[in-house]
């Protein structure tokens, strides 16, 4: 048979091509309920991580159902917002229709569009409600995205998790392999005050005292870089949100934080206080 | 026969090996070997991949129009990469993830398209299929070795174990390319001191 | 005396003697100390006078002296004023002397122990090569490098910077700064940052040792001026530029004091060891980078003061002109020298993550030197076909 006619070459190359074609579509039919349930799992169990709910190691030794069943125990409610800090929408948080808004490329966009519609997902631990927001941005070879746990009032951090594609082993990476880079975020606080830089993230270390800088990672400047404009990015979309949550907060402490009638308020007021106080005179210490 | 089956099987291990001696496939050695796990399954799915398109190849190639033969080659080799990226996201969510380019990257490796040029296009599917093993077994050999001393000495660790003491300062240019290179070049140093036929006069 | 102790014991190592497997060890301590039997003929392509190599290399140790002993004050008087501790002179010495030695037995121990064994196993002779790099290596890591670290670096520059290209003569990196180069990756955390330039610094900081007066913020502040100019300029650094050009600030041993640099200039220049040209051309090319970094808005730091920042002064006069792995044709002298000045200044503007371009520029430009010397020489030859062809 002359192999080199040109029909007979063209319909050997279509039936190849779309046999390839079929092979194709029914694998990725076949195995997308898996690979999706993969990239929920792994949403999930970065926001776990972060929460402090469980450890990323622990995680990473259960399977799918567990963790989603993780998820959806320790939940107590997922919503979108608006650029106003409104909510908007509610998120399913049922194990069997779990649904994330997990497509922080696009919301990163929509952030800068000024139409965002931004998740916070509401855990509770220990009774203390957990409130968990993403960040997303551009590291040096590729995003990085992680998402960062505030207490009940969104006025402190209490844990971070983050993640990248691409970013150097042993330096840029560290944003994820280094707990000691993750720890450092436990009891920061954003600062409102600060609208234009509400965070930052200090090359040669931050100023000890600073509520709301950590220290970068030595050798990953572009890394760094990158996380520290990704953070500023969302918390600043998140600021309405954020600072109503604490500001109701503080109007609610209000009470036992003036003066000295703090003694003779109710116990779980009294410990607010002593925090604050304690603060005070961290900075204190420091001017002095 | 036997014998020659044997050569097919053998040759591209050591004597033959794709990286040190024919050196295709540097690019994705010098990426994927920084730890162990993710340079096994590169090893994996590179033998994979390269047994498996060598031998569709060679069962089609009577019947490949000539001219239009590389592209035929493309398409299946394609294929075999896009199922086992597929199957790995599947099935080994967190390596896919450290791999993800470099998965995709292999229908560019040098060594399945050259096999199937060399080989499969003219030999019958099973020794086509040897050798499309054999090779990617060669390729994935020299990969873990170099992933072996790289995550040793970067990261003090082997498959994410612990083995050297938390005393020992991991050596962060190890981890960067350039060091790959450097392991790769001292491979190919010892190889060509025990067999004196590839150095050149 | 010694010449006659060296002609006695000859015999057992030349070939036939007791000890002939050892006739590489025995020539290399001979030369070392005499003027060999055979120097190379007058009128030889390669040289530019009968000096032998060994003669050429003890005048550019002879030039390093000046950085050394400046360097050796230096490393007791950062110590002193950072301790607050009021050292006399005396003591600075001492302190600098102290710290200086280890890192000059493990350079040699290590990096003749490599050679020696490198030409005993090839049976060729010791190059005396390294003794220079040897020299400069202390001279440009931080003191209170581990001396491990030293040792594997130095390991990695011989090995894989030299003897795999064939020994001293073939190497393509500049291997002093290769050793260098593989510190300040491997250990980027032992290479950068203000404490590691200051005798003692880092360990008292890691450890919380206490100490007299001063405070860390105050000793950290005048720390590697280099790193500060590059973000918040000089004068935030508390450095002046007459600081810079005396080099009584903190940095690696050698590479802090431009004046001793500058001697030693003079008398590689003089002899005729190093080319004036690469020197001269490495500063056009800092100061026009400097210049337009100037004029561009990119820096607010006078060009002229890049020249005595960092180890721009001691990389132009010592190691860019490197014989081996510079360009070897006159007009390739000019580019090559140009674009390590330019290059340099260029990695400092742009990038705040290696604060020290010298070591990079020199490096790369090591690895262009041969093409650029193809160029220029096959420039000429077309540049002489024509020429002979309108005639």
């Amino acid at each position: 048979m002359n192999t080199n006619n040109n029909v007979y070459t063209i319909i050997y190359t279509t039936i190849i091509v779309v046999v390839a074609a079929a092979i194709l579509s029914i694998a990725a039919m076949a195995l997308k309920p898996r690979q999706q349930a993969n990239i929920k799992a792994e949403t999930i169990s970065q926001m776990i991580a972060a929460s402090g709910i469980s450890s990323k190691e622990d995680l990473a030794k259960l399977g799918n159902d567990k963790i989603l069943a993780l998820y959806s125990d320790n939940i107590k409610t997922a919503f979108l917002i608006d650029k106003d800090g409104n909510k908007t929408d509610e998120l399913e948080t049922e194990v069997s229709s779990i649904e994330l808004q997990d497509n922080l490329k696009m919301e990163n966009k929509n952030i800068a569009s000024g139409e965002p519609s931004l998740p916070v997902y509401v855990f509770e631990k220990d009774g203390a409600e957990i409130n968990v927001i993403p960040c997303y941005g551009a590291g040096l070879w590729g995003p990085i995205w992680g998402y960062i746990a505030f207490n009940a009032d969104c006025n402190e951090i209490v844990g971070a998790y983050f993640d990248h594609e691409s970013e150097t082993p042993g330096l840029g990476a560290k944003i994820k392999d280094e707990a000691w880079f993750r720890e450092q975020f436990k009891g920061k606080k954003v600062d409102f005050d600060n609208p234009d830089k509400p965070f930052g993230i200090i090359k040669g270390g931050a100023p000890e005292g600073d509520a709301s800088k950590v220290d970068a990672i030595t050798g990953a400047t572009m890394t760094c870089n990158g996380l520290d404009a990704a953070l500023n990015t969302w918390f600043k979309a998140y600021m309405p949100f954020l600072s109503k949550k604490a500001g109701a907060a503080v109007e609610s402490d209000a009470c036992c934080c003036e003066g000295d009638s703090c003694d003779s308020n109710g116990e779980g007021c009294g410990k607010e206080c002593d925090h604050q106080h304690e603060h005070k005179h961290q900075h204190n210490h420091q001017e002095g | 026969m036997n014998e020659d089956l044997k050569k097919t099987l053998l040759n591209p291990i050591f004597k033959g090996n794709p990286i040190t001696v024919l050196v295709l496939g540097i690019c994705s050695s010098l990426a994927v070997t920084v730890q162990l796990k993710g340079a096994c399954v590169m090893a994996l799915s590179v033998i994979i991949v390269c047994g498996l398109s060598s031998f569709i190849v060679s069962l089609l190639r009577n019947s490949i129009p000539n001219r239009v033969r590389i592209i035929v080659q493309l398409v299946v080799v394609a294929m075999m990469v896009i199922l086992v990226d597929q199957v790995l996201k599947a099935y080994a969510y967190s390596v896919d993830k450290q791999l993800s380019v470099y998965i995709g990257l292999i229908i560019t490796n040098c060594i399945v398209m050259g096999r199937i040029e060399a080989f499969a296009l003219g030999n019958k599917p099973v020794p086509s299929l040897l050798d499309g093993l054999a090779n990617g077994a060669g390729y994935g050999l020299i990969l873990i070795i170099v992933a072996f001393f790289r995550e040793l000495l970067g990261s003090g660790t082997l498959f994410g174990f612990r083995v050297l003491p938390a005393s020992y300062v991991p050596n962060n240019l190890v981890i960067l390319p350039p060091m790959a290179l450097i392991i790769l070049g001292c491979i190919v140093w010892v190889q060509r001191s025990i067999q004196k036929d590839l150095q050149e006069k | 005396m010694a010449k006659n102790f060296f002609d006695k014991i000859r015999p057992t190592f030349s070939e036939g003697g007791k000890l002939s497997w050892l006739h590489s060890s025995f020539d290399a301590f001979e030369t070392f100390f005499f003027v060999p039997n055979r120097t190379t003929r007058k009128g030889g392509t390669h040289v530019k006078d009968c000096v032998d190599l060994k003669r050429l290399l003890i005048i550019v140790i002879m030039a390093l002296v000046p950085a050394l002993l400046f360097g050796i004050w230096n490393l007791g008087f950062q110590h002193s004023k950072v301790f607050g501790l009021g050292w006399g002179f005396w003591q600075m010495v001492w302190y600098g002397f102290v710290k200086i030695i280890p890192l000059y037995l493990v350079s040699y121990i290590v990096g003749l122990g490599i050679e020696f064994a490198s030409a005993q196993m090839k049976g060729h002779e010791v190059s005396e090569g390294y003794l220079v790099s040897g020299f400069i290596i202390p001279l440009i890591v931080p003191v209170d490098v581990p001396w491990w670290m030293l040792a594997i670096a130095v390991a990695f520059a011989v090995i894989i910077g030299k003897e795999v290209f064939g020994g001293t003569g073939m190497n393509i990196w500049n291997p002093a700064l290769l050793a260098r180069a593989f510190l300040f990756f491997s250990y980027p955390s032992k290479m950068s940052g203000d404490a590691v330039w200051v005798g003692g610094l880092s360990k008292a900081l890691a450890g919380g040792t206490p100490w007299k007066g001063g405070e860390v913020v105050d000793a950290l502040s005048g720390a590697t001026p280099l790193s500060h100019a590059s973000l918040d300029g000089l004068s935030a650094a508390g450095t002046s530029a007459w600081n810079l050009f005396l080099g009584d600030i903190p940095g690696a041993v050698g590479e802090t004091s431009v004046i001793a640099i500058l001697i030693g200039a003079l008398i590689l220049i003089c002899t005729g060891v190093a080319s004036w040209k690469i020197m001269f051309s490495s500063v056009v090319g800092a100061l026009f980078v400097g210049w337009l970094g100037n004029v561009g808005g990119v820096t607010d730091i006078p060009c002229w003061e890049q020249l005595l920042m960092g180890g721009f002064a001691f990389g132009t006069v010592f190691m860019a002109t490197d014989p081996v792995t510079s360009a070897q044709t006159e007009c390739g002298k000019w580019i090559y020298g140009f674009l390590i000045g330019a290059l340099c200044i260029t990695v400092r503007l742009f990038n705040p993550g290696y604060p020290e371009g010298m070591m990079l520029a020199i490096l790369l430009l090591n690895t262009f030197a041969p093409l650029i010397d193809h160029y220029v020489v096959s420039a000429n030859v077309n540049r002489r076909l024509k020429r002979a062809k309108t005639v």
